[in-house]
């Protein structure tokens, strides 16, 4: 580059360093589908998006009980079937040996997926 | 030849075509750069013989250093680092397909360089401070009431009740800021571009396209900012080709 490129800021360089190598995309982080591991890899893909309806469902869900729109035992059966997703969805990563951050597709200059 | 594509420019601010990349700008292997022209456009372009180009971490800092030395004489829209093309008749068929929009971009981002805003924070610290400053009656740390026994799955909702609202309220926050930024920054320009909450700790990543000559300016603006939100950490770097300011599809 030709010139110092910072024109300000109120950081430690450090620290900065350390967030914005947060927001460049790991190995967990990206789809590696090859002959080899297709099957890992297919599961690593349909996880994913599995987890991110689930959580999408687990927000809406969330609305609407901010929103007081549901009676107790409507959210009393809510947080068993959320719960429950929860844990199915920690067995099936166990299962695969998968982690959170694996889940979490970095989609570049938009951020990660969840 | 195989040719590496690194920027396309306008011609246009150089009726007699005799528009000529500076000798000291050379491509990633060192060799001359050239124009391949088509109409009032040109693709500036280097050869290349390999199949793909060299995806180093070294390679791609050349490759945009090259881009931002032709910006400092050209406008021109940066292209893709590794785009390579067939030969020269390919890039000239490439710039007469897509002459039109190749312009109108051009046009838009003319004289104008890109800037960048990043904006991060301790997310806990932030979190608590903004838990703090919620009225006690919408405090996410108080479940509904109810007049049910203590259960699980109650108490299961309402812990995901609470990180909901709390990320709301970060949202709500996050908007708050873009709005006085959006605000401070209208008179320098009023093209700028936001992601919000990409990571945990980068609050916002904000680009800004404008004048040159304008950079001092910004460099206020934003550091107003700063005594405004001290728990904000603000990076403004730049200025930058216009690398997030290419709406351009190629056919």
């Amino acid at each position: 580059m030709t010139e110092n490129k910072i024109l300000f800021n109120t950081g430690s360089f450090d620290g900065i360093a350390e967030d914005i190598g947060k927001l460049t995309s790991t190995d967990e982080s990206k789809l590696k589908l090859t002959p080899g591991n297709a099957d890992s890899g297919l599961a690593k893909l349909v996880l994913t998006l599995v987890e991110l309806i689930r959580k999408l469902v687990e927000k809406q869900a969330m609305r609407r009980v901010d929103g007081g729109s549901l009676t107790d035992e409507e959210i009393e059966r809510l947080g068993e079937t959320l719960m429950k997703l929860e844990m199915k969805m920690e067995e099936l990563k166990k299962h695969f040996n998968l982690t959170d951050r694996d889940l979490n597709i970095n989609l570049g200059p938009l951020g990660d997926l969840m | 030849m195989k040719k590496l594509i690194y920027a396309i420019l306008s011609l246009d601010d150089n009726p007699d075509r005799r528009i000529a990349i500076p000798p000291e700008i050379t491509g990633i292997p060192g060799d001359k750069l050239h124009l391949i022209r088509q109409g009032g456009i040109a693709a500036v372009a280097g050869n290349t013989n390999g199949d793909a180009v060299d995806t180093v971490r070294k390679a791609a800092l050349q490759y945009a250093g090259i881009i931002e030395n032709l910006s400092f004489h050209f406008t021109l829209l940066p292209v893709r680092f590794g785009s390579v093309m067939e030969s020269e008749d390919a890039v000239t068929r490439m710039l007469e397909k897509n002459a039109t929009a190749i312009l109108a971009n051009l046009q838009k981002v003319d004289n104008r360089f890109e800037f960048g805003l990043k904006i991060f924070c301790d997310s806990e610290k932030l979190s608590a401070f903004l838990v703090n400053k919620t009225d006690p009656a919408a405090s996410t740390n108080d479940p509904p009431p109810t007049d049910l026994p203590p259960s699980v799955y109650r108490d299961y909702v309402n812990k995901k009740l609470k990180a909901h609202r709390l990320e709301e309220m970060m949202l709500a926050y996050v908007d708050s800021v873009i709005a006085v930024i959006t605000s401070k920054v209208s008179a320098l320009t009023s093209i700028s571009r936001f992601t919000k909450m990409a990571s945990t700790s980068n609050l916002i990543d904000a680009v800004f396209l404008l004048e040159k000559e304008k950079k001092d300016e910004l460099v206020v603006t934003i550091a107003g900012l700063m005594e405004e939100h001290p728990m904000l950490t603000f990076m403004l770097t730049g200025p930058w080709p216009p690398y997030n300011f290419v709406d351009l599809n190629i056919k």
